[in-house]
Parts: C-alpha cells; structure tokens; sequence
C-alpha cells in the first residue's frame, strides 16, 4: 500500500506568550512536527508494518521546515517531498490544498492519504478535506484509529461530538487524522536519525508542479487575516466543597440565584 | 577555520534525546532518590532510542556514534536528571561499551554488547579497590592462566553498578595483576560477569547519584574464558587509561550541563522571589555571581566538547594520545568544581528551601560532588596536565 502523509511544521505553542497587541511572540519559539500530523505519521507506519508497503511525507512549506520531514524520515517514512517555492508565499488554505494536489498528481498515485485533522497554529481543519476535493476522492475527518484496510476498503474510526461512528471507505481516500487523548508520540530513534540522511528527499518548485498560478500564493487566497488576538482570559470559576450532597445544593442554588434555572 | 556547530544530525540526535529526557526522565528523577533504581521503564525506553553504549557498533547493537555525540547524549541526560543517576548509568555504560567494542574478542561482543544495548545487562568497569584508586598499580586483585582460562583473585570497591549487574546480569570490564614484576606491563583486563560463583557482592550508602547503586565485590577463584580477556595479557594499563579518558569526557560534559541547568533553576527563582520589595535578580551582588557561574560553566561546556572533539581525532590520527590526555584532563579538572560552586551558589539563592531535600539542586550537588574523583581525580588531572608539559622525567611518581 502506498501511503502520502501531509505534515506541517509549527511554533512550538506549549508556552505561547502574545504582545501588548495581541501578536503571538514568535522569538525565541521553537519550531516542531505538528502533533496531529505526527498522529498520522505514527499510524500510516503501522499501517505499513501491518500491511506493508512505503509511506512517503510531503509538506509545502519554506527550507526551514526541512527538519520536520527529516523527523518524519527519522520515525521511520520512507521518503519526503518538499514543495518550497517564493510562489508560494502568503498561501491560505485554498491555495496550499491547491498546491499539494497538484503536487500529488504529479509524484504519483497514493492507496491512502493521511493528514493531521488541524495544525496547532492555524487550527483550521481545512487542509485535508479540501486536497481530498480537489483530487476527487472520498475523505473522513476526525479518524482516531485505523481499525482495518481489507482489499480496497479501510475501515476507521471517526469522532463526532458526543461519540463516535464507524466508517468503510474505499480507496484511494484521505483520512484526516486527530491523536486520541493517550497518544504518547515517539521519539526519533539514534537508528532512525542516521538512516534519514539516506532516504530520497524531493524537493519541488512551482514550475515542477503543473497548474494555474494565478492560483498559487497570495494571488490564490481569498482569506484575510484582519486582526489575531488571544481570548479574553476567563475567571476560574467558584468551586464548592464539602460533601458531595452539600456541593450540588449549593451549586443548585447559585444557578436559581444567577437565573440559570428555575 | 573555527567552527562551533554541530552537524545537522547531532542536532536531530539532541533534540529527540531531550524531548525524551524531559518527558520521561526530568519527571521521575528525584523519585530515584527513595527507591534507589532506575525504572524499568525509562531504561527500556533510552535501549529503544539507542541511548544505551551507543559507541558500540551497530554490528552488536550499537550506533557506533563518536565521541562527540555521545557527548550531546550525556548533556542531555544529566540538564533532565539532577540525582546523576542515569548521566552515571549512561557514562560508564558509553566509555566502557566503547572500550569493550574496541578491545574486545569477537566472541565476547557478540556474546555480551548486545544485551547491554538492549538494556537487559549492564556493562561496568572495576578498577578501583580499597587501597588502589587512581594509583592503578597498586593493584592486589590478580589474574593467572591456567591452561585454557585464568583464575581471579581479589577484591574490588567503589564501583558503580554493582547491583544492576549482579541482579539483571552483565558484569564489569576489571583490572587485575598478571606479571607482578612488570608493572605497567604487568596488568591484564577481562570482562568478569558478576553472576556467578565465587563473586561476592556488597555494596555502600553512597551521598548521591543514589538511583544506581555503588559497592563492590570479592572475587574468590573465579573462572573465565579465554576469551573474555579485554586487550592482550599485560596491555591493561594502557586500555583502562582509554576507557577513563573516555568517561573523562561525557563526565565534564555532564558536569557543565547539570550546573547550566541549576543556573536556569535559579534564574526563574531570581525574578520570582522578591526581598525588600524588589526581585531578587535586580540585586547586583547576586547579578554578578550570575554571570560569573553562566561563564565558567559555558566555558567548560566548550572545553569539554573540544576535548571530545580531540578524542574522536585521535581515531582519525590527527591527535596522538598525549594530546588527548592532556585535553580531556584539562576538561575534567575544574568541572566538578566549577559545576558545585554554581549549584552551591543557586542553594544559597533560594535560602532555608536550598537546604532541603525537596530542592532540586541539593540532590544535584551531592551528584556532582562525585565527579571530583570518579574516573580520575581533580588531583591527577592537574598531574596530568603538568606531566605533558613539562615532560615524565619531572613527575613525582618517578
């Protein structure tokens, strides 16, 4: 099975501190393999000791993000593909699905495409439905675990709101994937790290991609960001306790006081 | 040209090797101090990444990673653990792994490097015994043939890992007299597995680096093989002084980064705590010391990557041994010392707290202490030192 998984590199937002006007401080932030396209690396590889098969990486990002595909290679993928271009810069989500399906066509075909469901900076959750789109092929958001691939079918499971759903999807399909609370990632291995610097590392240029440029870069975003700010910082709460009888007449209490019930 | 960077790899090596020092290390690490072992767990998950001798070959489980990078490992062990107890753990398993690798027959290493990198065993070195430490020498634990294996006597002490290997298996790379009347050219080294008959083993309450254990061991008729010998009869002295010039090295490394990292503890503990209506940190006095330690320490980081750096040059035959004597000793000669005169200042920072068990840097203190002898100490790194400038006719041991 030949598996493509899209990654993108991200500020480290563990600790992210934002200025007196509401812009994230990015100095002195570390940059790092998304953790939901991390999740997707990490189950496209079992997938591959399952079933066989190789899994390649692909990211559209600038040189810098080199070293979120060398992580990829180090945690086992077996090639990557990077497609960095000036054409490219001030892409939005339109124009980046754009380019990567383009991207995909050309490098060749793919049984199973993977993805991280949203990256922790934008959080946009658009990337993988829309690359699905434009390759014209079936796609599943919010997919937890890849319970079984049988023939060209591949069964996952996908997360709704308040619970889950089982879902048959026949291949080729993209599946974007969200880690389940437990995910412990892994750590890149001493081996891994040594093998990577062997494995085929493609670089792509917008000239090595076919397709309409106008639809590249800014010129191929219709989105805008206007103004980015955190959220006003909420108050903790009041906690009640006691025993547990007490707490809820209390709480039962603070809520016909505050009209919440009756 | 000068050029302080570490390769691309090294850098992907460092970061892997802290992420998860910092997740699975840094957490538990002042848990060793009450239950006296190193988890399972976390040595289970360093033989998964090859932190385990990762200067054995790949042949044998290995990475065959140079000193250099072995380095970057031990740094980032010892910023994650302030007890020591995995940077010692990890030391004398990478020096001695090397040693072994290097030295030993091939028999052996396939026999026994691989269950070392795998985590199962433990691979040590015993030199040291009650009235014989860096006077390798004065030796009294002795090794004969007897027709197609030779017979230990002796006693070894002080030496780290006695229990992990007499319980999870392994044994320790050991020194012993063959040719009583030839001195240096009278020791011979073998690996002498620790279970079994004839080995004894005790053990001592040491001040720190409490999550391994320290003892020692009589050895009373013990048989090996042949091939378990470390070198040729009569070449260990030369091979034991490879192998500590090698845990030299990874020990000041550990020494400047578990200093560097109590410095950064105190840091935060500066701008926090306020005296007289003013943080800490805007007091010049204590501002300076700052600085001070932050140098030193920097300087010995450098320092002792650049006596790494001397040694893997030595494999290249661009540096000859004296050199990398003389660099590695250089290196290890302030480390503890500057490196517990920075943690002993950022206890004084924080006051009655730095006095307790609860604080971080007491139990890092108590590690580091150690490194003022272990492998070699700060006394004979100075005679070391002295003894490549001025020539072997001027020591005093002549």
């Amino acid at each position: 099975m030949k598996i493509l998984v899209l990654v993108k590199q991200v500020p480290d937002t563990s600790e992210v501190k934002f200025n007196e006007n509401g812009v994230m401080i990015r100095e002195g932030l570390q940059s790092i393999l998304n953790m939901f396209d991390q999740f997707a690396v990490e189950e496209a590889l079992r997938i591959r000791e399952k079933y066989g098969g190789e899994v390649s990486v692909m990211t559209l990002a600038p040189e810098q993000a080199k070293s979120a595909l060398q992580k990829c290679l180090a945690l086992g993928a077996d090639k990557a593909y990077h497609i960095s271009d000036r054409a490219f810069g001030g892409s939005d989500t339109l124009a980046t699905s754009y380019a990567l399906s383009l991207a995909i066509k050309k490098v060749g075909d793919f049984d199973l495409i993977m993805a991280g469901n949203q990256a922790t900076d934008g959080d946009t959750g658009h990337i993988g439905p829309q690359v699905a789109q434009f390759l014209g092929i079936p796609h599943v958001s919010y997919v937890e675990k890849i319970e079984n691939v049988e023939g060209d079918k591949v069964l996952v499971k996908s997360l709704l709101e308040d619970g889950y759903r089982m879902i048959e999807v026949k291949l080729p399909a993209l599946l974007a994937c969200i880690p389940p609370p437990n995910f412990e990632y892994s750590n890149p291995s001493m081996m891994g790290i040594v093998k990577a610097k062997n494995k085929p590392y493609v670089w792509l240029k917008a000239d090595d991609i076919d397709g309409d440029k106008s639809r590249f870069g800014l010129n191929g975003s219709p989105t805008r960001v206007m103004k980015m700010y955190p959220p006003p910082k909420r108050s903790r709460g009041e906690v009640f306790t006691g025993n547990y009888n007490e707490a809820v007449k209390k709480i039962i209490d603070v809520l016909k006081e505050k009209k919440v019930i009756s | 040209m000068l050029d302080f960077t570490f390769t691309e790899e090294q850098e992907m090596i460092r970061e892997s090797v802290r992420d998860f020092a910092q997740r699975k290390i840094a957490p538990i690490a002042m848990e060793m101090e009450k239950t006296k072992q190193i988890p399972e767990d976390v040595i289970q998950g360093m033989a998964e990444l090859g932190l385990i001798a990762p200067t054995v070959s790949t042949k044998y489980g290995g990475q065959g990673f140079d000193a250099v990078t072995a380095g970057i490992i031990a740094e980032e062990l010892s910023r994650a653990d302030p007890t020591g107890s995995i940077p010692v753990f990890y030391l004398v398993q990478a020096s001695w792994g090397h040693v072994f690798n290097k030295y030993g027959t091939e028999e052996a290493k396939q026999e026994i490097l691989p269950n070392v990198t795998k985590g199962k065993w433990f691979l040590g070195i015993a030199t040291t015994e009650s009235d014989a430490g860096s006077d390798v020498l004065g030796t009294r634990t002795t090794i004969r043939k007897e027709g197609d294996h030779y017979i230990v006597n002796g006693e070894k002490m002080y030496i780290s890992g006695v229990r992990e290997a007499y319980t999870r298996g392994g044994g320790h790379i050991t020194i012993a007299k063959q040719f009583p009347d030839r001195g240096a050219k009278g020791m011979t080294m073998f690996y002498l597995p620790l279970q079994q008959k004839g080995i004894i083993p005790t053990y001592v309450d040491d001040l720190g680096r409490e999550g391994i254990s320290t003892g020692g061991f009589t050895i009373d008729n013990v048989s090996i093989p042949k091939h378990y010998l470390v070198g040729e009869e009569g070449k260990g002295f030369y091979i034991v002084h490879e192998g500590y010039e090698y845990a030299r090295g990874l020990i000041a490394v550990i020494c400047a980064a578990a200093g560097l990292k109590s410095l950064e503890r105190g840091e935060k503990y500066l701008k926090e705590r306020k005296a007289f209506g003013l943080p800490l940190a805007k007091f010049e006095a204590l501002q300076f010391r700052l600085a001070e330690h932050y140098t030193k320490l920097s300087f010995l980081r450098l320092g002792s990557y650049w006596a790494l750096w001397t040694y893997d040059r030595e494999g290249q035959k661009k540096a000859t041994r004296f050199e990398v004597s003389k660099a590695i000793a250089m290196a290890k000669m302030f480390a503890s010392e500057w490196s517990t005169q920075a943690i002993d200042e950022v206890m004084q920072w924080q006051g009655a707290f730095g006095y307790t068990r609860e604080c971080t840097d007491q139990a890092a203190w108590r590690a580091i202490r150690s490194f003022a002898w272990a492998e070699g100490s700060k006394e004979i790194m100075r005679v070391i030192v002295a003894r490549e400038l001025l020539g072997k006719e001027y020591t005093a041991y002549k």
